[in-house]
């Protein structure tokens, strides 16, 4: 029983920042507009991050490589370069929109301007990075990201139709623009590559060895199962309340509000904290995710576990990231505006570090006998093909529905 | 502080097409399509503000949470208003609905204020709650003109 | 040749395990060509990069220098090919991961150390 629980608080703290602003975002609106039917895209994009996460997180334990050392050593040095600056761009737009994120659920719960909280933000993110072990940072997110949780009752508390329910986990494409840049959106909102760059970085940082296989199998699947659990009920209390109304969320704190109708200040005040760990561990992944890429893709000394004296580099890099976070969530931007570019170009950057990855997962001279089963190949690259058309369709959809503004 | 940067984007987007469609005379107005656009999303910005009030009403939120939100959707409904007000219409038929809308969002803005003031008063936020679906209804109903008059 | 694509944009560590940069070029000498030397620093990006951005690139890294922006490790420093290339000799000997000290100048003075 105590090997149980010890499990799951691992898998808990494995995943928190998994559920950023991103996917508060879209799978909120996705339920205002389109009722129940992305569940199926839902689900689809957490699936993929399973694969994709599983994948990375074998690879790091195996051969010891994280994602940015495969990239650099399997597709060389230019495509990795541009790999790299696609990754990097993204990952400061995504950590300047999760900066915000946080200023503005603060804003939601305490009287004072939102210019002061994304400084208080990036304050309190060092602090907790300079005084938390890695291990530490992961559950203090992690846990806190639980408080979501109130979602899910909300949604038992509604009783929806779970026959109407059930019908949006069929896929159907309906041929309006604004439907498929949805399709697009929530699937990439799940498909973060941050998350990943992270996770397997992340592996490095524990020390992880082939007895951690099985260990990284479960954060994959019950790990992001869970926090599909959570995006699917985002969308169904959107959908149950917002889309009779025709309530447009085009606000943060309109995710809120379906918690607050059904559990009164107890749901609301759940709902905010728990969109505060989620998007604050969003914050710390995606900063961390770039300065990884980056020094790993130079060669350099990183890792938190070395601490900034033996990876002086690293740590630099980690506060100018901070730094230009910060400026970009200050610029005045509305950061779900940001939310919406910097998932587009997640998936747009997809590929490119997507498939370094399965191709090294699958190779035998690297992985001996932990290279793709049958399983794992089909998968993987069903889920490139997926990501391939999602990525040429992205930025098309993004102009053609004014970014989801119709 | 936090203005909703998307509809903002898109009044200045707009803004910047009206100015160059002055220069070249004549194209870029506000089209029967952008009207209802604009109309429906001041339906929209009225059913949250009852679901915010409502909050208020019964005393099941938090202040400072019921005040930013209602602050936040206000501007958004000012600037819808502007939005409308500063547009040359397409068709110029529709110019009564313009109107119409125009005060519609002024209005909404006003008991979105309102609210965004008195966040704890139970009281306020009823009346505040039934003025706004009223509004709502008469959005809904501008709307519903429109499309009438769509060919 | 497979040794060379293996080696090439390696990881290298030197004999403590410290993380001292990439293999950004190779050497290769004689007939059949073998290798001679790991070539290490952002001196040699230029190279590895398409003709039309390698000009940028060049702006931007300075000529190549050696000893600065490009060192030269012969390959008998080499002690072993895992999932990195293991140097027999520390950083310091080799006149590698200097990156690393500068930075920790300014590190050293933040003020949690």
């Amino acid at each position: 029983m105590k090997a149980i629980l010890k499990i799951a608080l691992g898998i808990i703290a494995a995943i928190g920042g998994f559920l950023d602003i991103g996917d508060l975002v879209f799978t909120t609106q996705a339920g205002a507009l389109f009722r129940y039917d992305l569940l199926w895209a839902v689900v689809l994009g957490v699936i993929g991050i399973a694969v994709y996460a599983e994948m990375s997180g074998r690879v790091a334990a195996v051969s010891g490589r994280p994602v940015f050392d495969v990239i650099r050593m399997r597709m060389g040095f230019g495509m990795g370069l541009l790999a790299l600056v696609a990754s990097t761009i993204v990952n400061v737009l995504t950590l300047a929109a999760e900066l915000g994120g946080i200023a503005i659920v603060l804003e939601l719960l305490f009287d004072a301007p939102y210019a002061m909280f994304v400084v208080a933000a990036a304050i309190a993110l060092v602090g907790i990075v300079a005084l938390l072990p890695f291990g530490g940072i992961e559950r203090f997110f992690g846990y806190g990201g639980l408080l979501l949780f109130v979602v899910v009752a909300t949604v038992f508390h509604q009783n929806p139709d779970w026959g109407e329910v059930g019908r949006g986990f069929i896929p159907s494409i309906d041929s309006s623009t604004l439907y498929l840049y949805f399709v697009v959106g929530v699937f990439a909102a799940a498909l973060m590559p941050y998350e990943v760059h992270f996770y397997s970085s992340g592996a490095i940082e524990e020390g992880w060895t082939e007895e951690n296989l099985k260990e990284n199998r479960l954060n994959a699947i019950i790990g992001y199962g869970i926090g599909g659990i959570l995006a699917v009920g985002l969308v169904i209390v959107s959908g149950f309340l917002f889309h009779p109304l025709g309530v447009e969320p085009d606000n943060l704190g309109t995710v809120a509000l379906p918690m607050q109708g059904a559990f009164g200040e107890t749901g609301l005040l759940l709902a905010l904290g728990g969109m505060l760990f989620c998007v604050g561990g969003a914050a710390i992944d995606s900063s961390f995710a770039a300065s990884y890429n980056l020094a790993q893709f130079l060669g350099w000394e990183w890792g938190r576990y070395q601490g900034p004296r033996k990876a002086p580099r690293f740590t630099a890099s980690w506060l100018v990231f901070l730094l230009l976070g910060i400026a970009i969530a200050q610029s005045g931007i509305n950061p779900v505006d940001i939310t919406e570019y910097s998932v587009v170009l997640a998936v747009v950057a997809l590929p490119l570090t997507y498939l370094p990855v399965l191709l090294i997962a699958g190779d035998r001279s690297f992985m001996d006998r932990y290279a793709n089963g049958p399983i794992a190949t089909t998968l993987g690259w069903l889920y490139f093909a997926v990501i391939v058309v999602l990525a040429l369709a992205a930025i098309p959809l993004l102009l053609a529905t004014n970014a989801g503004g119709g | 502080m936090i203005a909703s940067g998307r509809k903002r984007a898109r009044s200045a987007a707009l803004a910047v097409l009206a100015a160059l469609a002055i220069a070249f005379s004549g194209c870029g107005d506000l089209s029967n399509d952008e009207l209802n656009r604009g109309v429906e999303s001041l339906s929209a910005l009225a059913a949250q503000g009852e679901l915010v009030a409502n909050g208020v009403a019964r005393d099941a939120t938090k202040t400072t949470y019921a005040r930013a939100m209602a602050r936040t959707l206000s501007e958004q409904a000012e600037h819808e208003a502007e939005k409308l007000a500063d547009a040359t219409l397409e068709e110029p038929e529709t110019d009564d609905q313009r109107h119409a809308a125009v005060a519609v969002a002024e209005e909404i803005a006003g008991l979105l204020s309102t609210l965004q003031t008195f966040p704890g008063d139970e009281h306020h936020a009823e009346l505040v709650e039934k003025h706004l679906g009223e509004a709502g209804e008469k959005a809904d109903a501008i709307v519903a003109q429109l499309s009438g008059d769509a060919p | 040749m497979y040794v060379v694509h293996r080696l090439l944009d390696e990881q290298i560590c030197d004999a403590e395990g410290k993380r001292v940069g990439r293999v950004d070029d190779i050497e290769l000498q004689g007939n059949p060509p073998r290798v001679t030397a790991l070539l290490v620093g952002e001196g040699l990006y230029p190279r590895r990069l398409p003709r039309s951005l390698a000009r940028l690139a060049r702006r931007i890294s300075g000529p190549e220098t050696w000893g600065k922006n490009a060192l030269r490790i012969p390959w008998e420093e080499v002690d072993e090919l895992t999932s990195t290339v293991k140097l027999r000799k520390k950083a310091e000997d080799l006149g590698l991961g200097q990156g690393d000290d500068p930075g920790r100048w300014i590190v050293g003075r933040l003020p949690w150390n």
